[in-house]
């Protein structure tokens, strides 16, 4: 049996595709290792400097009202930060006394379902799905599922987040903080 | 401890004492005292629902607890506002499965039992082939709270009908709590409330809205990349963490120099004063509080109400900010209570001012902010700790001043003016006791009318 090679089996600019999908994913593995392995510094230099970082409350509304379900930019939130914001969450986890995550919350970060939605050449629109397991102290367990949309920046040194918008699956949030990253 | 039995007056005298300023740390979980503030308190007392704006237009509605009713406080056709129980006069479902909205009507999902937005039942599925036409439809509206009033757009119900009229229950204090809202301009609520759960006795995070003690270590992290302002001065009292070093710690600048409002029925204020806040914030910010010194807002908060520039708290559950903001505790058990954060915005300030400001909402509280990340933990460990056979029987303690509080009345204010103290603490445990004992209206508003000292 003769093995096809694969350019000439597969048009280019699919390959070109599959590639871009296998560096969008590594960037995302990535992110959720340094954020798992509490390397926040990291983490935060992975945003732009003019980064937008929010999320917006959610509403349980009737259907019909539906267009109103998610809080907007200018409209209470969550997380409505700019970099130096985020900095300063990172920094805040730094001084040693920051109790929330002292000790440490133990966190998985696992990003699935990622669909690059528009590709500008300098940027990318990309959805992710996620799922965040948290346990802290004895025996707490919050877990947030939602979802992501991020804008990335294509930069000499990789992608960067240029904006990123969290849409969780709750309303009424059924944890005591958000003292983590998503 | 008490050898009274459970239930009796004389138990609950037992479990608060303001002399030596100690509580029985079962009013924390006991699931018969949770069910006594749900009768006593949260049955009678009048209770914050929402702002009006929050509700602009004929239909809209907002959801809100009152104890273990929940309420849709609806917009009506004339622009009036009511307050209808969410449970179908059918058989019981929800009416109404949304926390916000805008409806023409409510339909219950269960057999189409349809009333108006003034609660009235319009609609009744099969009612001349299976009702036969028998059933009076004008006796199973939507039942109402007992009353429901609106104090400067701030709206408000209790289910008691004996209970003393909206203004009377907040008096003078209550009243100066929200003018230091309400008065800062043209006042609107943002859309967007922030609501969390945390695993701790509602009254946990209650007592913590008048607690100036802990800020400089719980919030530690928050004033060490500069959220709040530090003082040089320091008093460690011999404090070290559990490397045994000094954690330096920094009190807030306004920490000796605080003003506490002690109101009837249990409401209070307690906090930095204007002047001394004056001294911390930054000249650019100084008009964050000095706009209660013009002519319009000073009207209503008199020279004393003016200098309050802590957290004010109304019996029971509602703390105001001092950047515009209300925290709702909502009780759900005796060790779940959510948090409720309403945010407002003054429509005369400028886009910059207005977008600078929901930075600092943001920011500062809700789950994520950078202060009250750091509060859940305190209050839901404390709970579970209340539930130790041993550890229950160790004292609450509420000591810090006791016995130093000197009351000055004057502008028909009860104040005391001391360095950080635990005094309106104190006087929430002390009215919360006569709310939970059943007294009655008059008796309840002679017990928690402050006397020359506490
Ligand atoms: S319970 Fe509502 S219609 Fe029957
Ligand atoms: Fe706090």
């Amino acid at each position: 049996m003769e093995t096809m090679r694969l350019e000439t089996a597969i048009a280019p600019e699919k390959i070109a595709a599959m590639y871009l999908q296998y560096e969008v994913e590594r960037f995302y593995t990535h992110e959720a290792a340094l954020l798992d392995h509490l390397r926040f510094e990291e983490w935060v230099d992975l945003f732009t400097d003019d980064t937008a970082y929010f999320m917006p409350i959610r509403r349980t509304v009737p259907r019909r009202n539906l267009s109103r379900e998610f809080t907007r930019p200018g409209e209470m939130a969550f997380f409505d930060d700019d970099k130096a914001t985020l900095v300063g969450r990172v920094q805040k986890l730094g001084t040693g006394t920051a109790w929330a995550e002292d000790p440490p919350s133990r966190t998985r970060h696992l990003v699935t379902n990622v669909r690059i939605v528009e590709d500008s050449g300098t940027e990318l629109t990309v959805e992710t799905c996620f799922h965040l397991y948290r346990t802290r102290l004895k025996s707490e367990i919050d877990e947030w599922i939602g979802r992501r949309e991020d804008v990335l920046r294509r930069t000499e040194e990789g992608f960067r987040i240029a904006r990123r918008h969290i849409y969780l699956d709750q309303t009424i949030l059924l944890s005591q903080n958000l003292s983590n990253f998503f | 401890m008490t050898t009274a039995a459970p239930g009796t007056t004389a138990y609950l005298e037992s479990l608060v004492n303001v002399a030596t300023g100690e509580l029985d740390r079962r009013i924390f979980s006991d699931e018969e005292i949770f069910e006594l503030e749900m009768k006593h308190i949260f049955g009678r007392a009048w209770l914050f629902l929402c702002h009006e704006t929050q509700i602009p237009k004929k239909g809209d509605f907002f959801e809100a607890p009152m104890g273990k009713d929940n309420v849709l406080v609806v917009r009506q056709r004339d622009g009036g506002i009511k307050a209808l129980l969410n449970t179908c006069t059918h058989r019981g479902n929800a009416v109404c499965r949304a926390e916000e909205g805008n409806v023409r009507n409510f339909m219950c999902t269960y057999h189409g039992w349809t009333f108006g937005l003034d609660g009235e039942l319009v609609g009744v599925p099969g009612m001349s082939d299976f009702y036969h036409d028998d059933l009076d439809k004008t006796k199973h509206p939507l039942r109402k709270v007992a009353q429901l009033d609106n104090y400067k757009g701030f709206i408000f119900a209790t289910m008691d009908p004996q209970a003393p009229p909206l203004l009377e229950f907040l008096g003078r204090t209550g009243r100066i709590g929200i003018d230091l809202l309400a008065e800062r301009g043209d006042i609107e609520a943002r859309p967007g409330v922030q609501k969390f759960t945390l695993n701790c006795n509602w009254k946990f995070a209650v007592d913590n809205a008048f607690d100036y003690y802990h800020p400089q270590i719980t919030h530690i992290s928050a004033q060490a990349v500069g959220m709040i302002p530090s003082a040089d001065a320091t008093d460690t009292g011999g404090a070290k963490t559990d490397e045994g070093k000094s954690l330096g710690v920094q009190r807030l600048p306004t920490d000796l120099d605080t003003l506490v409002a002690l109101g009837e029925y249990g409401h209070a204020i307690s906090g930095p004063s204007l002047d001394s806040i004056l001294k911390t914030l930054p000249t650019e910010m100084h008009e964050l509080v000095t706009w209660r010194q013009n002519p319009g807002p000073l009207a209503f908060l008199g020279p004393v109400g003016s200098r309050f520039a802590g957290h004010p708290h109304l019996f029971p559950t509602a703390w105001f900010t001092m950047d515009s903001q209300i925290s709702l505790r909502v009780p759900r058990s005796a060790g779940v209570t959510e948090v409720w954060w309403f945010s407002f915005r003054d429509r005369n300030e400028s886009p910059e001012e207005q977008r600078a400001q929901l930075g600092r909402q943001i920011h500062s509280f809700g789950p994520a902010g950078f202060l009250e990340q750091e509060d859940g933990e305190n209050w839901s460990q404390s709970t579970m700790q209340t539930r130790g056979g041993a550890s229950r029987d160790i004292p609450q303690l509420l000591k810090m001043g006791l016995g130093r509080g000197k009351i000055i009345h004057e502008d028909g204010v009860a104040r005391i003016e001391a360095p950080v103290n635990e005094y309106a603490q104190l006087w929430t445990y002390l009215s919360w006791l006569e709310w939970v004992k059943g007294t009655g209206w008059d008796e309840l508003r002679s017990s928690t009318t402050p006397g020359d000292h506490i």
